[in-house]
């Protein structure tokens, strides 16, 4: 009869984990079992690890809960009186050293596993014939991204990239910003944006499209809202964006001070600049500073109360675009 | 003669006031009570923040508070629940136990004991009240993590650092005091290996805390005076050549054994509930007694498992992921342990029984999200989101609260002569058991769905919203569970008397009592196994039968 016990348990323990990992598997990447669909080479290392690891986990989880709750029913006091002895058992070197070993060699399968997978995804895929690899800048300061392309356009908070094409990211913030991490989930893990260290990562998108994220490192109020998208198009159509948008931020007609002002001031200020969105920010609408570009440039370049100096480290255009999209888009002589 | 009981010193009338002779107590009991009591008080103030936080997330874009309150509401409640509730809970259950377990009058030192205590209740102050510092409370997280804790305005950053000083110091002459009580003052024919497995717990919590709290004291001080002297000293201001990521490497020296400070503990509680409920020994004592020290061991070493995104190395970052999964093994030796110590057992339902049981089904799982972290490309993906809060929640609230209400059940009686009412404390147990599934398993999906941790609000309507929702329905079920265990407490001043050994026990503190005399013990019998009060019914029985 006890030694039936272990087979009944054994077969429904097994049976229940068949079931859990089909159910896990139709739910894959749907519904939050698992990680974001996979979009890039890395992302798909990471799920690929995360349901091996699932699958031994649900396994010993299954086991070890059946167990409990077997034991639960069947040893429960029923008739007998509260204080009747259970057995007098003190202990078994042979089970000790079965659960010992068991959970080593199980540890030891997910050490091998991911050891597998991590060049494909730590190592930066070597440039395809065609389409060479294209290597951003990303600054993560309070609360927005700043991108800077190899040919020096800036973008700010939506980044675009060639789909197939590897993109290399060097990731950090300037050294009076805090520690920011970016995070874009279908295009692989998080790397974390430190003041006075640059980190490196990577993505390929494997399809064209917009992949959100945000800073996954508590950076201050507006944590929640410094979000971050990146925009997958064919190549041929992301090497005339870049084009066109150096020769547009050469000539001063880029969106960049539109982009600028959504990202660093927007999200206290309004997108209408109606003020007070957070942090009691003042109203821009109607505002005379807005017709004082040297006036805001000062402003930005140091931060006030709890306004951080979002435009501290600006270049002279940068800031040009965004006093000139203030003056356009508040000012009074608009 | 000097121990003749006439020349000691008379006790002067105020002593023994109702309220005075709490205020100068050196009785390990009452600390202890004081210690529970104050930390029920900051579990019900930190709790709060936890709902108020549950309430800004239940739905999405909501303006319930602002993103700064918010901020300081998750870093007050963190704060909060670790050096407020968690350990000093256990500090508290461990001061009026341990002396009872091994059969001693008191611990080591009595007036230490008192000023560890008071100064815990110091800290707690200043904590309450830097509430009301300029600029608010501190608002970066439990972790203050630089350059973002230096450049907080106001003083809340200031207190929050004084307050976890303080707190430091009261900790380390607690543990000293542990340590000392324990190596010294174990009762005749009490072994190391007879020692019960609570004490054994607090025995290596109270190591882990003096090898690690001075760490967390530098951090401090680095911060402290960076903030105050920001000309004159550059530890993390990358600026003058300081280093953000030194800061998390001395916090988290500190911070990760700190998570086992507050887990072995809750272990030991459950170590000695299980057995007597099963109406058996322990499984494997000495692989219990051995995992606790290994965990405490290893847990000095994978400390940077915290830091997978800083840009480590890779061979840093195998080693702290294969360190930190060698902690599994001990785990789960513990966890089979236990299981069969409920194997060809008698068990009884009683809500200690019930707390132990529903632990070791929570902790397991809790345990076991820990690999997907420990896996290190794998927390590449889930660090830093409602993943991380899920998993620290099961091992926390589901490992270390679940087991400390556990054991409040289970020493009730003892601690005060009565027993809680059963019925009430069940109710309780399911509505904690219920809402505590309710309201962190669904933050493992939000999490993997790409929820970040400590935001104030998010932006998806759909899956994301309806998991936050039913998270925020839970946490109240939760709260009413505690409300319903707190109406227990109360209702337990009108109990039944609970005797000398309600439960049928094993261990010393059940031999005196209930409460103890303030000397503990008329007379305490030779310890001659783990199980000392097993021991003497049987022999009770056997005369009986004669």
């Amino acid at each position: 009869m006890t030694a039936l016990v272990p087979v009944k348990l054994l077969a429904t323990a097994g049976a229940a984990f068949v079931v859990l990992v089909w159910a896990s598997q139709a739910l894959a990447g749907n519904g939050g079992f698992g990680p974001v669909p996979p979009e890039s080479p890395n992302a798909e290392g990471i799920s690929q690890s995360y349901w091996f690891i699932t699958a031994l986990i649900l396994g010993i989880l299954v086991l070890v809960e059946a167990l409990l709750i077997t034991f639960l029913i069947r040893f429960r006091r029923r008739g007998r009186a509260r204080d009747a002895d259970g057995a007098q058992i003190h202990g078994s070197t042979r089970l000790e050293t079965l659960w010992t070993v068991g959970p080593v060699l199980i540890l030891f399968a997910v050490a091998v596993f991911v050891f597998v997978k991590l060049p494909g995804i730590k190592d930066v895929p070597t440039a395809a014939a065609g389409q060479p690899n294209l290597a951003v800048q990303v600054t993560g300061r309070q609360y927005y991204w700043q991108f800077e392309y190899p040919n020096g356009v800036i973008a700010i908070d939506e980044l675009r990239a060639p789909v197939g094409g590897v993109v290399e990211l060097a990731v950090t913030a300037p050294d009076y910003d805090v520690i920011h991490s970016w995070w874009i989930p279908a295009l692989g893990g998080k790397i974390d944006a430190i003041p006075g260290r640059v980190n490196h990562t990577w993505f390929k998108a494997e399809r064209a499209g917009v992949f959100s994220g945000q800073c996954a490192e508590l950076c201050g109020l507006n944590h929640a809202t410094m979000l971050a998208r990146v925009e997958a198009m064919p190549q041929a159509e992301f090497d005339t964006w870049l084009t066109e948008r150096r020769a547009q931020q050469d000539k001063g007609t880029s969106p960049l001070g539109r982009e600028a002002y959504a990202g660093a001031c927007a999200k206290c200020h309004g997108l209408a600049g109606q003020g007070k969105v957070a942090a009691n920010a003042p109203q821009l609408q109607g505002s005379s500073l807005v017709n004082d570009p040297a006036g805001i440039a000062a402003l930005l370049r140091e931060g006030k109360n709890q306004m951080p100096p979002v435009g501290r480290d600006w270049s002279d255009a940068e800031m040009k675009a965004l006093t000139d999209y203030l003056k356009e888009s508040f000012g009074s002589g608009s | 003669m000097a121990a003749d009981v006439g020349s000691a010193p008379a006790v002067p009338a105020w002593h023994r006031g109702r309220v005075a002779g709490w205020l100068v107590t050196v009785d390990h009991k009452r600390i202890g009570i004081l210690y529970i009591a104050t930390a029920g008080f900051f579990f019900a103030l930190t709790g709060f923040l936890a709902l108020l936080i549950r309430t800004q997330l239940a739905q999405a874009d909501q303006t319930i508070i602002t993103g700064n309150s918010y901020n300081e509401a998750v870093t007050m409640h963190g704060t909060g629940m670790v050096f407020l509730v968690v350990v000093p809970i256990l500090a508290g259950l461990a001061n009026f136990l341990v002396p009872l377990m091994i059969g001693a009058g008191d611990m080591a030192f009595p007036r230490l004991n008192a000023l560890s205590y008071w100064l815990y209740l110091f800290a707690g102050i200043v904590f309450s009240l830097s509430f009301f510092a300029k600029g608010g409370a501190a608002n970066t997280g439990w972790t203050a993590y630089p350059p973002l804790s230096l450049q907080s305005v106001g003083n809340g950053q200031d207190l929050w650092i004084l307050s976890l000083h303080i707190l430091t110091i009261s900790s380390m002459t607690g543990a000293i005091n542990f340590i000392v009580t324990i190596q010294n003052m174990r009762t005749r024919g009490m072994t190391w290996t007879r020692l019960p497995l609570f004490v054994w717990s607090i025995y290596v919590y109270a190591w882990l805390l003096l090898l690690v709290l001075p760490a967390l004291s530098a951090g401090l001080t680095a911060l402290l005076l960076e903030r105050q002297f920001p000309g004159t000293f550059h530890f993390f201001a990358p600026g003058e050549g300081g280093s953000p990521v030194l800061y998390q490497h001395v916090f988290w020296f500190f911070g990760h054994p700190e998570v086992y400070i507050m887990i072995l503990p809750a272990m030991g509680i459950v170590s000695e509930i299980l057995p007597v409920f099963s109406r058996k020994p322990i499984f494997g004592y000495k692989a219990i007694a051995f995992s606790t020290i290994a965990i405490g061991f290893f847990s000095l070493l994978v400390w940077a498992h915290h830091m997978f995104t800083v840009g480590m190395s890779t061979p840093l970052n195998i080693w702290f992921m294969l360190a930190s999964m060698v902690i599994a093994v001990p785990t789960g030796m513990k966890i089979f342990n236990w299981l069969a110590t409920l194997w060809r057992g008698n068990l009884s339902f009683d809500t200690p029984m019930l707390f132990a049981v529903a632990f070791l089904s929570v902790f397991v799982f809790g345990g076991l999200t820990g690999i997907y972290l420990a896996a290190f490309p794998v927390d590449w993906q889930v660090h830093d989101t409602y993943f991380v809060v899920a998993h620290f929640h099961y091992v926390l609230f589901g490992g270390a609260v679940f087991a400390i209400l556990g054991g409040l059940a289970y020493w009730w009686p003892k601690l005060f002569g009565r027993m809680l009412d059963e019925r009430t404390m069940k109710l309780s147990f399911w509505l904690t058991f219920v809402g505590f599934n309710l309201t962190f398993f669904p933050q493992h999906m939000a999490g993997l769905l790409g929820m970040p941790r400590r935001i104030f609000t998010y932006y998806d309507t759909g899956l994301l919203q309806a998991y936050n929702m039913a998270s925020t329905i839970g946490s109240f079920v939760m709260g009413a569970g505690m409300l319903v265990f707190l109406f227990a407490i109360v209702r337990s001043r009108n109990g039944r008397r609970a005797g000398n050994d309600p439960w049928l026990a094993d261990t010393l503190e059940w031999y005196t009592t209930s409460p103890p005399p303030p000397h503990n013990f008329d007379s305490v019998p030779y310890v001659s196994s783990a199980r000392p009060l097993y021991d003497l019914r049987r022999k009770l029985k056997e005369s009986n039968a004669l």
